[in-house]
């Protein structure tokens, strides 16, 4: 990769960081002391470091010549991109701007996690050049953005019994039974985008070493966020959305899937661990 | 005899109950993770030293040493398949009648209210109740009349989301179905070697012909692909067939796949006895040879180096590329070590009458062939999943129903009601968004 690309590609980087932690301290500004306009700035900080973010993954796809997403640097930085994509979507289209206050910190600890990492640009093995891996990849950075956003409503669903009722709770922040619909169409996404994660994964297994499941940590691990969400929605159905237990499910869903991608990386072995 | 009727359709019951799926799939989803911290297929005394010898042997009493495979992981996977089956059986009429119900227009009010809640608005006339079923987004509307003789309209859509569910437990049964076959009757076999050899698969007709081996390198030395080109013959029929095998990329025949799994190098083994050559065979890195016409003596090329280079801690390759060629040997007489040492190209060794040298290394191929009838049933289990979920969560029922008030001279405007059980409260917000004026 050439080295201004690489250059490029860390300034972008590092200012979209601070973007997303300068949008974090507004929201948690606008959510701690009721304060509208926060609020308005974060979210406009959040779009113009999603759009930089962006620009940095296309740059260093280009740099390398495929998809950005292969090591533990690529693929956290993604992560965060999707989780912000989601967000956005989901912020604008429910018109719900305290979902940025809970899902801010994690999109920053996960770019944070990706600033530790390695940005080496390595040339790739032959089993990971694959054109599964493309699809494999992306829809899972669809599928854990969509499952951090559950997480986040999910946490707001269990915060808001312990809320006190004023105007500007009454304005910003849905009544449970919304939130538990919002959480639900989040996790729909991301349980679908999971599935085709699992199958396309599969698909590369099978062509690359032979077997589709062999019970590797990782693929062990997204089989338990998958069957969590399983559960989640059956509990929604059997209990119905004044109930806790499916909020609590969707969040030990997502605890699932940060362990999925971290904790399986670093503590159990498998032929995904990147090293 | 009632009480066994009664017990059988007590256990029918719960088998078909959800309740009874939410504790399968927690249960499973711990055992699934249990199975990923503990390391699987150890033997008891490894898991004595790892932890204690009381805790090694509950692991082993209770197949804790390979969770997947276990008597107890396997019966509730079994569970599971009869939970779904049994669920999916008793909810067929229901999901027909349903399914028959949405796509007649109700023809009385009491039909109406049965198929749309209590969602319900004023409008003007059939115009703007069209309208409001164009912005809620139905695109066909149906015109008729009630049985009363009143005017009335019917909108309908997500008829095939009813069966999400229906098909998402069927997708989810084949798998594990196609999974479970494939584990018991998968065949498995290995073979490596040369270009020239020819290669007998496992206790099958089929033999592969290994016609040339490739490793691609790029310019930093890594590997860019592995490409062996074979030639397979069934020696029952005569059939052949030829095809390359890549990483990533299997050749398939014979219902068999061909994976270019690993490589490794070898090199020529040239024995000469008082200057005349005995033999020359070759042998893969970490094999040996038998000399012809004294078996105790045995040659083991222990480990080749491409690009040799001596170091304080002993021989290393310096690259991948063929520069400097080291042979490091050992050699065997009864049993015993007799020497070792690294010859580079040219370089001999003599023992006694003997002489061995080294020559001609080059990359070995191992292929892996496997055969799993059932792999397809598995996809296809994963794509009917996946089919499923897209119509349970994408394509929910939404119907709206609009009718005159009234009737005779009575006109004076028309009603409109909307159902979408599985919208919410984000389908009641729309519905009140648009009949209320601002839905455009
Ligand atoms: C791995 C196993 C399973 C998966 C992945 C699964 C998946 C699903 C999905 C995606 C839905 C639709 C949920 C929604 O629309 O919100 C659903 C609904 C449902 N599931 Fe399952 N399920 C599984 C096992 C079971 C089992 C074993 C039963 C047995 C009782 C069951 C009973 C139901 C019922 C009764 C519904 C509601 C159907 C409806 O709304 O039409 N599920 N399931």
């Amino acid at each position: 990769m050439a080295i201004n690309n690489l250059a490029i590609e860390n300034g972008l980087f590092t200012v979209t960081m601070l973007l997303y932690f300068a949008a974090m301290i507004l929201y948690f500004i606008f959510f701690a002391m009721q304060r509208e306009r926060p609020a308005s700035i974060a979210a406009i900080l959040q779009t113009v470091g999603f759009a930089l973010h962006t620009a940095a993954l296309i740059i260093r796809g280009i740099g390398a010549g495929r998809l950005p997403m292969t090591n533990q640097y690529e693929f956290a930085t993604s992560f965060a991109w999707g989780l912000c994509l989601v967000c956005l979507i989901f912020v604008h289209r429910y018109q719900f701007r305290v979902l940025g206050t809970f899902a801010t910190p994690v999109i920053f600890l996960i770019i944070g996690y990706a600033a530790m990492q390695s940005k080496d640009v390595r040339e790739l093995m032959p089993a990971l050049r694959s054109g599964w891996l493309g699809f494999h990849v992306s829809t899972a950075i669809i599928a854990y953005g969509a499952f951090g956003v559950s997480f986040a409503v999910s946490m707001i669903f269990l915060l808001r019994e312990r809320m006190k009722d004023n105007d500007f709770l009454k304005k910003h922040v849905p009544q449970k039974e919304k939130l538990d619909m919002i959480s639900y169409r989040a996790v729909s996404l991301g349980l679908l985008f999971l599935s085709f994660t699992i199958v396309t994964g599969a698909i590369w297994a099978e062509r690359a070493w032979g077997t589709y499941w062999s019970w590797d940590p990782k693929e062990t691990w997204s089989l338990v966020t998958w069957i969590i969400y399983a559960v989640y929605l059956h509990l929604r159905l059997r209990r119905g959305w004044k109930d806790r237990s499916a909020a609590i499910f969707a969040v030990i869903g997502f605890i699932c899937v940060i362990f999925t991608y971290i904790g399986v990386n670093t503590f159990l072995p498998g032929v995904h661990s990147y090293k | 005899m009632g009480d066994i009727v009664t017990t059988v359709k007590k256990t029918w019951k719960i088998i078909s109950s959800m309740g009874f799926a939410i504790g399968l799939l927690v249960i499973l989803a711990v055992s699934c993770a249990l199975g990923s911290f503990l390391p699987q297929g150890e033997t008891y005394a490894a898991y004595a030293e790892a932890y204690s010898e009381r805790t090694a042997g509950w692991i082993v009493a209770l197949g804790l040493d390979d969770v997947y495979h276990s008597p107890w992981f396997l019966a509730m996977a079994a569970f599971l398949c009869l939970n779904l089956l049994a669920c999916n059986l008793v909810r067929i009429p229901q999901i027909l009648r349903r399914f028959r119900a949405a796509g007649e227009m109700p023809r009385t009010a009491a039909a109406a209210e049965a198929a749309a809640d209590q969602l319900t608005a004023a409008c003007r006339d059939s115009h703007q109740a069209e309208e409001w079923m164009h912005s809620l987004g139905f695109r066909k509307i149906r015109t008729g009349t009630t049985e009363d003789g009143r005017e009335c309209r019917y909108g309908v859509r997500g008829r095939a989301g009813l069966w999400g569910a229906w098909v998402c437990h069927l997708g989810v049964l084949l798998l594990i179905l196609g999974f479970g076959l494939g584990q018991t009757m998968k065949q498995e076999y290995t073979v490596y070697g040369l270009p020239g050899d020819s290669l007998q698969v496992g206790d099958t007709s089929y033999v592969v012909t290994i016609e040339d081996f490739t490793v691609d390198l790029r310019e930093d030395d890594t590997v860019e692909q592995y490409t062996a080109d074979i030639t397979v013959r069934d020696v029952s029929t005569g059939e052949s067939h030829r095809d390359t095998t890549s990483v990533n990329s299997p050749a398939r025949m014979f219902g068999l796949t061909f994976y270019q799994n690993s490589t490794g190098w070898a090199a020529g083994i040239r024995v000469d006895k008082n200057g005349e050559l005995l033999q020359d065979e070759n042998v893969c890195a970490g094999d040996y040879l038998t000399v012809a016409d004294l078996p105790d003596l045995v040659i083991m090329l222990t480990a080749f180096y491409p690009d040799l280079r001596m170091t304080d801690q002993g021989p290393v390759s310096a690259s991948s590329a063929l520069n400097n060629p080291g042979y490091l040997y050992m050699v065997y007489y009864q049993g015993q070590v007799l020497g070792m040492n690294v010859l580079t190209e040219g370089e001999q060794v003599t023992i006694d009458d003997y002489t061995v040298t080294f020559h001609d290394p080059q990359n070995y191929t191992l292929l892996q062939i496997r055969r799993d009838p059932f792999t397809p049933l598995a996809l296809l289990g994963g794509l009917v999943t996946i089919l499923g979920l897209l119509l349970a969560f994408y394509f929910p029922l939404t119907q709206v129903w609009a009718v005159e008030d009234g009737s005779g001279e009575e006109l004076n405007g028309w009603t409109v009601r909307g159902r979408c059980p599985k919208g919410g409260i984000l389908f009641r917000e729309r519905f009140k968004e648009v009949t209320q004026g601002d839905g455009n």
